[in-house]
C-alpha cells in the first residue's frame, strides 16, 4: 500500500509532550491504519505508542512529516488536519 | 515491646479536641520482589502482566472518577502510558528472554525512562511512568498499594507521616492521628486541623504503640496516653468571648470558590487575609485566558466574607510546578525559583494575573489588596509595588517569609501598604529546616522563641513604618497563640474556615493590654515549651 506524506509543525509551546502524543495514539488507534511519524531524514516511528512520540524528544517549532498508509487523500488530510490541531497546544 | 497503661508519650498537638481510639499502625508499604527470571512459561507470565496492567487501568479509571474535573484527564493521560503498545512489546522482549512478568515489565519501563532522561520536560512523565511500573509490580506480587482503612469502628492512625494520597483515604473511622515524625506544619497537621481529626505529630515514643491498642489523642496537653480515656484529656482554655468584636480582625483563608462561600456562610470572618491563587493554575494544562481567570476571580470575590480581601499572586515552584509554565528540575525547590521570583521568566504570566484581578475587583466592586509571596529584598518589593499600581487600584503588599525581608520591614515604609507574614515558610527559612523533612518537625512548632522574637521585630518595624502586619500562617490557628500575635503588635490575623470561630473567642475575650501582657510572658522564654507554658498559665489567671 502506498503511504501519503504530510508536513506538520509543533506549535505547542513545551513541544511533543505527553498529551498531544495520547490525542494522537488514540486518533491513530480509532483510524485503523498504519501511520509513521520522524523527522525528513531521521528514522521514523510508529505512531500508536505516545512514548515512542514523546522519544522523539521533538521542541517547538519543529516540522515532522507524517506517512499515512492509505489510498485515501481526504482521510490522509484529515487525519494530518487533527494531528496539527493536536500540536498547537 | 509493651507500653505501660498510663505511659505519656510527648508529641506536638494538633487541634483543640480529644479522641480515643484504637490504635491502627499504617506501615510502609513492603518492598517489591527483587527482579528474577520466571519458573513459568512466557505465556502463563505473558497472561499474568496483561491481568496487572488491566488491573492497574480499572484502579486508575476509579481514581479519576474519584478526583473528578481536570484531574480525571490526569488519570486518563497515565492509562495511555500503562497501555502503550511499544512498551508492551518491550516488555514482550524481555519475558521472551525468561524474565518474570514484573521484572519485564520494569525493564521495559527503565528501557523508556532512559531514552526520555535528561529532557526536563519529561522529568515528570518518568516519574509517572516509575509511579506505573511499581503500581504494575505490587499487583503482581499481591502487595497493597494503596492504604486500606476500616470503615467503621473508632481508630486511632499511627504512621511515620501521611502523604497527601494517603490523608485522601482517611474514613470517618478515623478518629485520630498519631505521626512519629512531622511538625506541625506537615501535609498531615494541615490536614488533620481542617478536617477538626485531633492529632499529635512529632511523636517518636509512639513506635513502641502496637495494633490493638487503646490511646488518648490529647493535642491540648501535646501527649498521646496509653490506656487513657476522655477524663484525661487537657481542657482546652475556654474563651468566652466577652466583647462583641476581637482585638484585632480575624480573616478566612480561601484557596476556591467553596472556600469562599463556606467561609461567608459558616463563619464571623472579616474577610478574606489570605486568598491562595495557585489552585486555579496548577490542573491547567494551558494558560488561562484574561478573560477566564476574571470570571473565576470576581465569583470568588463576590462571594467573600465582608471585608478586605487579601490576594496572593501565584506562589508556585518546581516542586508546585503549574504545568503550562515550564518550570525546570531543581536541586532545593524551596529554595529556588519561585513565588515572585517567577517574574524573571513569566512576567506576561503575573501581569496577567494582576491584570485580571483588577478586573474582577472593578466588577465587584469589593475592597482587594494584592501582594507577592516569596519576597527576599526591599528592591522586590518595591518593583512589585510599582508593577501592581501601574495595573490596578488596590492596596499593594508583600508576604514575609524570608528572614532577609523580616530584618527589613521598616524600610518598607512607603513602599507598601501592608504585609503579611507567612508563619509557615517564616519559620522553615529561619531554623533551616526543611518543611517537607519528617525528621525536623519540632524546630517548626510555632512556640520557638527565635519564630516568636522575630514576629515582634517585624510587627515593630511595621508600626514604625505605619504598614499593617497580618499573620495568615498555621501558627494563628492556635487561638492562644493569636493572643500573643495581638500583643506582639500584628494587627490582624487570618486562619483557616474550621479555625475562624475560636480565634476568633479568643480574641473577644480580653483586651489589647492583656495581650501584651500575655506577649511579654512569652517573650521572656527561651525554649518552645516554656513559651506555650507561660502563655496558657497567664491566660488561665484571667
Amino acid at each position: 500500500m502506498s503511504a501519503i506524506a504530510h508536513e506538520v509543525e509543533v506549535l505547542d509551546p513545551i513541544g511533543l509532550h505527553a498529551r498531544p502524543a495520547s490525542q494522537i495514539v488514540k486518533l491513530v488507534k480509532e483510524s485503523g491504519l498504519t501511520i509513521t511519524i520522524g523527522r525528513e531524514g531521521e528514522e521514523f516511528v510508529k505512531a500508536n505508542s505516545a512514548l515512542m512520540l514523546m522519544s522523539l524528544k521533538i521542541k517547538t517549532g519543529e516540522k515532522l512529516t507524517l506517512q499515512i498508509e492509505t489510498e485515501d487523500s481526504t482521510v490522509a488530510g484529515e487525519i494530518a488536519g487533527q494531528i496539527q490541531e493536536f500540536l498547537k497546544g | 515491646m509493651s507500653v505501660a497503661q498510663g505511659t505519656v508519650l510527648s508529641g506536638l498537638g494538633v487541634g483543640l479536641n480529644s479522641a480515643v481510639g484504637e490504635v491502627h499502625i499504617v506501615k510502609p508499604q513492603a518492598p517489591l520482589p527483587e527482579w528474577t527470571k520466571s519458573s513459568k512459561s512466557v505465556d502463563e507470565e505473558r497472561s499474568a502482566l496483561k491481568v496487572a496492567i488491566a488491573n492497574v487501568s480499572e484502579n486508575l479509571d476509579a481514581l479519576g472518577v474519584r478526583a473528578g474535573g481536570t484531574s480525571a484527564e490526569i488519570f486518563e493521560a497515565l492509562k495511555f502510558l500503562l497501555e502503550d503498545e511499544e512498551l508492551f512489546e518491550v516488555a514482550e522482549g524481555n519475558l521472551d528472554d525468561g524474565w518474570t512478568a514484573g521484572a519485564a515489565y520494569g525493564m521495559a519501563v527503565n528501557t523508556f525512562a532512559e531514552i526520555l532522561g535528561g529532557d526536563p520536560d519529561f522529568d515528570e512523565r518518568v516519574k509517572d511512568l516509575q509511579d506505573l511500573s511499581r503500581r504494575v509490580q505490587a499487583d503482581l506480587a499481591g502487595i497493597e498499594m494503596a492504604l486500606t482503612l476500616p470503615e467503621i469502628g473508632r481508630y486511632v492512625l499511627v504512621g511515620d507521616d501521611f502523604s497527601p494520597a494517603d490523608t485522601a483515604q482517611f474514613t470517618k473511622a478515623v478518629v485520630g492521628v498519631i505521626t512519629l515524625k512531622g511538625g506541625p506544619t506537615s501535609h498531615t497537621a494541615i490536614i488533620c486541623r481542617s478536617r477538626s481529626i485531633p492529632a499529635v505529630v512529632s511523636c517518636g515514643a509512639a513506635a513502641d504503640l502496637e495494633n490493638g491498642d487503646t490511646v488518648l489523642v490529647d493535642p491540648v496537653g501535646d501527649r498521646v496516653v496509653f490506656g487513657g480515656d476522655e477524663t484525661l484529656a487537657t481542657k482546652a482554655i475556654e474563651f468566652v468571648a466577652l466583647n462583641a468584636e476581637p482585638v484585632i480582625p480575624v480573616r478566612a483563608n480561601i484557596g476556591t470558590l467553596a472556600d469562599a462561600e463556606g467561609a461567608t456562610a459558616e463563619t464571623k470572618a472579616e474577610g478574606v487575609g489570605l486568598f491562595r491563587t495557585e489552585l486555579l493554575y496548577l490542573s491547567a494544562n494551558t494558560a488561562p485566558s484574561i478573560d477566564d481567570q476574571v470570571a473565576s476571580y470576581s465569583a470568588i470575590l463576590a462571594a467573600a466574607p465582608a471585608g478586605p480581601i487579601v490576594v496572593r499572586t501565584i506562589d508556585a515552584g518546581s516542586d508546585k510546578p503549574v504545568p503550562f509554565l515550564n518550570m525546570p528540575h531543581e536541586e532545593n525547590p524551596s529554595l529556588g525559583v519561585r513565588g515572585y521570583r517567577l517574574i524573571q521568566d513569566h512576567r506576561e504570566f503575573i501581569e496577567d494575573q494582576l491584570k485580571s484581578l483588577e478586573l474582577a475587583r472593578v466588577a465587584t466592586g469589593r475592597e482587594v489588596w494584592v501582594m507577592a509571596p516569596m519576597i527576599a529584598t526591599v528592591g522586590e518589593a518595591k518593583a512589585f509595588a510599582d508593577l501592581a499600581r501601574s495595573i490596578g487600584g488596590y492596596k499593594v503588599g508583600v508576604m514575609v517569609e524570608t528572614p532577609s525581608i523580616a530584618a527589613m520591614i521598616e524600610q518598607l515604609e512607603g513602599v507598601v501598604d501592608f504585609v503579611s507574614v507567612g508563619t509557615n515558610d517564616l519559620s522553615q527559612y529561619l531554623f533551616a529546616a526543611d518543611r517537607m523533612n519528617p525528621s525536623l518537625g519540632a524546630l517548626l512548632n510555632h512556640w520557638q522563641p527565635g519564630l516568636i522574637r522575630t514576629l515582634a521585630r517585624i510587627a515593630d518595624g511595621g508600626k514604625k513604618a505605619g504598614i499593617s502586619v497580618g499573620v495568615c500562617g498555621e501558627s494563628a490557628s492556635d487561638p492562644a497563640f493569636a493572643v500573643v500575635l495581638a500583643g506582639l503588635g500584628i494587627t490582624s490575623v487570618s486562619v483557616s474556615k474550621s479555625q475562624v470561630t475560636v480565634v476568633r473567642n479568643a480574641l473577644s475575650s480580653l483586651d489589647l493590654g492583656a495581650c501584651k501582657e500575655i506577649a511579654n510572658k512569652v517573650l521572656a522564654a527561651t525554649s518552645p515549651e516554656a513559651a506555650k507554658a507561660a502563655a496558657l498559665d497567664a491566660l488561665s489567671q484571667l
